[in-house]
This record gives C-alpha cells, sequence and structure tokens, in this order.
C-alpha cells in the first residue's frame, strides 16, 4: 500500500525543504524507515502546522480560525513509500515509536480524473480517433478495408451524410443489404441518426470497406417508438447474412458485423432460469445464430453498453451484470468506450457478462466530434461508436487475410493479446484486456506472415 | 410481449409450410410476413414467430422431447447511444 510519511527532522532539514531554491531527496530526511520503501522520486515536501489563530486557542482543534506556519520549529515534512499490504496496521502504529521523526503515517490513494459521461463536450476528433488507430500504418500495410463486407446492423444508412462528414466518398452494397419486412425505406438513404453514426465510425479505420444497411432497428412493432426493433427482427437479419457470408468463396470469406445495440431492461424478457430467456441462455435461437454465423467465419462484433456504474444511460434496468445476451456471447467481441486520452467513459459497461463472464473483451475509441449526425456539437458516443471503430479495424485486418487464414477465433485471440493493458494489471471488468492496439496487431500479423510463409 | 418466437427442426430448404405441417399450426397463429428463418442450416434449426398463446400451445403439445421448441422470449432492442 501507497503511504505518505510525515516526518519532522529537524530545524535546518525542514527549512531545506520549504526553500524551493535548495534541492532535497527523500534520503536525506527519511532514510532507514523499518518496512517502508522510499520512493526516491518524490521530492519531499513542507507542510504547514495550523495553529489557532486566537491566543490560547485549543491546539489540536481544526474548527477554529486557523493560520498556517512554515517556520521551521513549526513544519513538517512529507515523503512518499510504499509498505506491504499485510504489514500495514503493524507498520503504522511502530512507526513513530521506532523512529523519532516520524509523527504519521497517511493513505495515499489513487486519484484519477473524473469520467466522462453522456451529455459531456466531446474529447478529440476523428482524426484523433485516426491517428491512434495508426490508419496510416495500416494503410502502408494494405489494410483498408478493400474488398471486406462491412454489415452495420442499426437504423440504416445515410450514405450523403456520411460522404459529407468524411469528405471522401464510400461503398454502399445495396443488394446485399437487408430490411426487416414492412421497412421501405432505400439502403444508404435512410434518415441521418445513429446508423450513419456507426457508419461514419467504422469507415475511420477501413475507408474502403463496402457497407452492408442492415436496418434492423426500423421494424414497424405495434406500440414500439420508429427506433427499437425486436429481437426475432436480429434473428432474420443473422440468417440473411448467413446466406452473405456462404456466397462468398470460403478461401476469401470476409465479413464483419457491427452491432451498437442490446437490450436495456428484463421486463421484455421471460426471467433468467426460464428455457425461453434471452439475457443469460446460449440456447435462445439469437444466441445460437450468432455462435453459428461466428463459426461459419463471421467477425461478430457487439458494444458492451450504456450501464457503466458511474453514470448509466436512465434506460439501464438490470440491476446488475448489464452485459446481457449476445452482448455477451463467448463468439462475439464486446467492445468498452475508452475517450481518446485513453480513459474508460464512465457509462462503459462493466463485467461481468451473463452468458460469458469475461466481459468487456477490449476497448475502442468514442466520445470525439466525428460524424455529427446528432448536431454539429455532439459527439459520437456510447459504446455504441466504439463498438464500430473496432469493427472498422477489424475489417481492415481482414483486407489481407480472409476468415480461412485468420479464423475468427484467433482474430478475437489475437486482438486480445495485443490490447494495451489498462486498469489493474491483466484481465479486468471496466477494460477487459486492454485498448485496441494496433501497433500490436500490425506486429503480431506480421509474425504471423513470417510463419507462414 | 407481443410474439414469441420457436424453433423447430427440419430438413435443409424446409419451407414455411412444410413447418406449419409439422406444428400443426394454422395460418393465423403464425407471423407470415417473418416466415421461417434458419438458426443453424447445419443443424437444420428453423425459427418462427407466433403468438404467446401459440407458444404456450407448443411447449404444451411438445411433451417430453429433448428438443426445447419455445417459446422463447423476443425482447425490445434499442441503439446503444447516444447516452442519456
Amino acid at each position: 500500500m501507497r503511504v505518505l510519511i510525515q516526518l519532522r527532522p529537524g530545524l535546518d532539514l525542514v527549512a531545506a525543504v520549504a526553500d524551493p531554491s535548495v534541492v532535497t531527496s527523500a534520503s536525506d530526511v527519511a532514510d532507514g524507515l523499518p518496512g517502508v520503501v522510499l520512493d526516491r522520486s518524490f521530492t519531499p515536501v513542507a507542510v504547514p502546522r495550523p495553529i489557532p489563530a486566537a491566543p490560547g486557542g485549543d491546539p489540536l482543534s481544526l474548527n477554529q480560525p486557523l493560520i498556517y506556519s512554515m517556520a521551521p520549529d513549526e513544519a513538517s515534512v512529507l515523503v512518499r513509500g510504499e509498505i506491504a499490504d499485510d504489514e500495514i496496521s503493524t507498520r503504522v502504529s511502530l512507526l513513530p515509536a521506532s523512529h523519532r521523526d516520524v509523527v504519521g503515517v497517511f493513505a495515499d490513494p489513487k486519484i484519477e480524473k473524473t469520467l466522462t459521461c453522456g451529455g459531456d463536450d466531446p474529447v478529440g476528433d476523428w482524426h484523433d480517433v485516426e491517428r491512434l488507430l495508426r490508419v496510416a500504418d495500416l494503410a502502408a500495410e494494405g489494410l483498408d478495408g478493400s474488398g471486406v463486407a462491412l454489415a452495420i446492423a442499426d437504423t440504416g444508412i445515410n450514405a450523403a451524410h456520411v460522404t459529407k462528414a468524411l469528405g471522401r466518398g464510400l461503398t454502399i452494397d445495396k443488394e446485399r443489404s437487408w430490411s426487416p419486412s414492412g421497412v421501405t425505406g432505400i439502403p444508404g438513404e435512410f434518415d441521418v441518426d445513429h446508423g450513419s453514426m456507426c457508419a461514419f465510425d467504422a469507415l475511420i479505420a477501413a475507408p474502403q470497406a463496402s457497407l452492408i444497411d442492415v436496418s434492423v432497428l426500423l421494424s414497424q412493432r405495434s406500440g414500439g417508438s420508429e427506433l427499437d426493433g425486436l429481437l426475432s427482427d436480429a434473428i432474420a437479419a443473422y440468417a440473411h447474412l448467413r446466406g452473405v457470408l456462404d456466397a462468398q468463396p470460403a478461401e476469401s470469406r470476409a465479413l464483419v458485423i457491427s452491432n451498437s445495440w442490446g437490450s436495456f431492461s428484463p421486463r421484455w424478457d421471460f426471467p433468467p432460469g426460464h428455457p425461453g430467456n434471452y439475457s443469460d441462455n446460449p440456447a435462445h435461437p439469437f444466441n445460437v445464430i450468432v455462435g453459428s454465423l461466428a463459426q461459419a467465419g463471421a467477425d461478430i462484433l457487439f458494444a458492451a453498453g450504456n450501464c457503466g456504474r458511474e453514470c448509466k444511460d436512465g434506460r439501464c434496468a438490470y440491476p446488475d451484470r448489464p452485459i446481457a445476451g449476445a452482448n455477451s456471447h463467448g463468439r462475439v467481441l464486446s467492445i468498452a468506450g475508452v475517450d481518446t486520452d485513453g480513459d474508460r467513459v464512465g457509462y462503459s459497461s462493466q463485467g461481468p457478462g451473463r452468458l460469458t463472464a469475461r466481459k468487456p473483451d477490449v476497448c475502442a475509441y468514442t466520445h470525439f466530434s466525428g460524424s455529427r449526425a446528432f448536431g454539429d456539437a455532439e459527439p459520437d458516443s456510447g459504446t455504441s461508436a466504439a463498438c464500430p471503430v473496432a469493427a472498422g479495424l477489424v475489417a481492415a485486418i481482414r483486407t489481407q487475410w480472409s476468415s480461412a487464414e485468420l479464423p475468427p477465433s484467433q482474430l478475437r485471440t489475437l486482438l486480445r493479446r495485443t490490447a494495451d493493458d489498462r486498469g489493474v494489471v491483466g484481465y479486468d471488468y471496466d477494460y477487459g484486456y486492454g485498448v485496441l492496439d494496433v501497433a500490436g496487431i500490425i506486429a503480431a500479423l506480421r509474425r504471423r506472415a513470417a510463419k507462414a510463409a | 410481449m407481443t410474439s414469441v418466437l420457436i424453433t423447430v427442426r427440419l430438413p435443409r430448404d424446409a419451407t414455411l409450410e412444410s413447418a406449419m405441417r409439422k406444428l400443426e399450426l394454422a395460418e393465423d397463429e403464425v407471423d407470415g410476413s417473418y416466415g421461417l428463418v434458419p438458426i443453424d442450416p447445419d443443424e437444420g434449426l428453423y425459427a418462427l414467430r407466433v403468438s404467446e398463446e401459440t407458444g404456450r400451445r407448443i411447449h404444451a403439445a411438445a411433451g417430453d422431447s429433448t428438443h426445447y421448441p419455445g417459446p422463447y422470449s423476443n425482447p425490445r432492442i434499442e441503439p446503444y447511444g447516444p447516452p442519456s
């Protein structure tokens, strides 16, 4: 455990520490503290002594008018160190007795900046994401999404808006696009909304990918809003995508599916334990078709969700473990969100997942100024943006690596192993295995190519 | 919940009509616009969308069969963003 140790050494030493023109080190003031590993990189800090402002005041009370004295006979000095976790209580009580200069030992807790939440301003823009994803390096490796089918399962794409926001053209594969029965819009010509944001974000890393517009969230169910659907529509969409995949030559299959949606509430589901339940049941038809499609060679990515403990979406209704159903499937990548500073956004759902405990898998970037699908000042946000950012990267990889050469399961492992670890050391339920790391991915692909040659 | 899903095992390239025959379903018990959706072609597993009442009837008719035909939930799904 990291601690701060307060000492009152000799007057000359206190005066030296308090004088910014004098260089002092931790070992000058606190060498030889038993059981303490001193942090020698931490420059000692002089701390003033609070004393009563009025004569006769209680010298121990902080609840009165005070003045702060830096006089050498009043001030003290702080150094930083570490005490073994299993010795902390003994050492803390014995230190003042065993070393006469020690006057107190205090916890030195980790402090963090406030996490980005929904409604906050964008953190960086999509060119920052382009830089962080090393899109130029990907392009130099021939990884730009050319010839790769990238399905955006969402509210439909408005290609004109995405083209304008990107400043370059895009390809919508209308023939292989799909809509639920009753939806009459034309692929690539839907209203600007969530699906256009996802399309934009997917094209950051895979500018040459061919988009399949799957407007699964536009189904016209009774009693629903315009922008939601039913899981049965997603099943029909996946059956269509299975046909798309099966029509590709087995040796060059490349189909990436980005899903920035989920079920917010157990209210719409049978309870866990019921054989017809979705959230916790790998035998639900949608979870079966997801597994079947991944097994056949598709890369499937799901947003982890926006139910992070620090600032969850108001729609989140699961009392715990909000990464549910296919969003927690073992054969998909569940994508958490970090901002362009690399810090987890506060709304990104934490694991464990309901179908598979180790969810989310990895993090990708979100909450940046990008598509402007929701207005000029509004960021592309939510794990909704992180998921297509990651899907674009997977599509870029698929340019040179078909699912026959690098099966989806091995690609998932590669992305997890190369991820830039954040949070605690190793896997954790906030960041998963870490943030997608393109330099590591390129190096791993080169090693794999060399081995195969 | 206005509709549920049921599943049925049939040979590859099965039709909605063949599924309805096997499950003894009338036309008004099945969502015809949804049709017969292949879940896992290699396993011959298909899904249909039906009313809750029909789902319960299919479950009761299955008896002790090792294949659980449903009903399966058909929950509402929504976009994950922007977070509100």
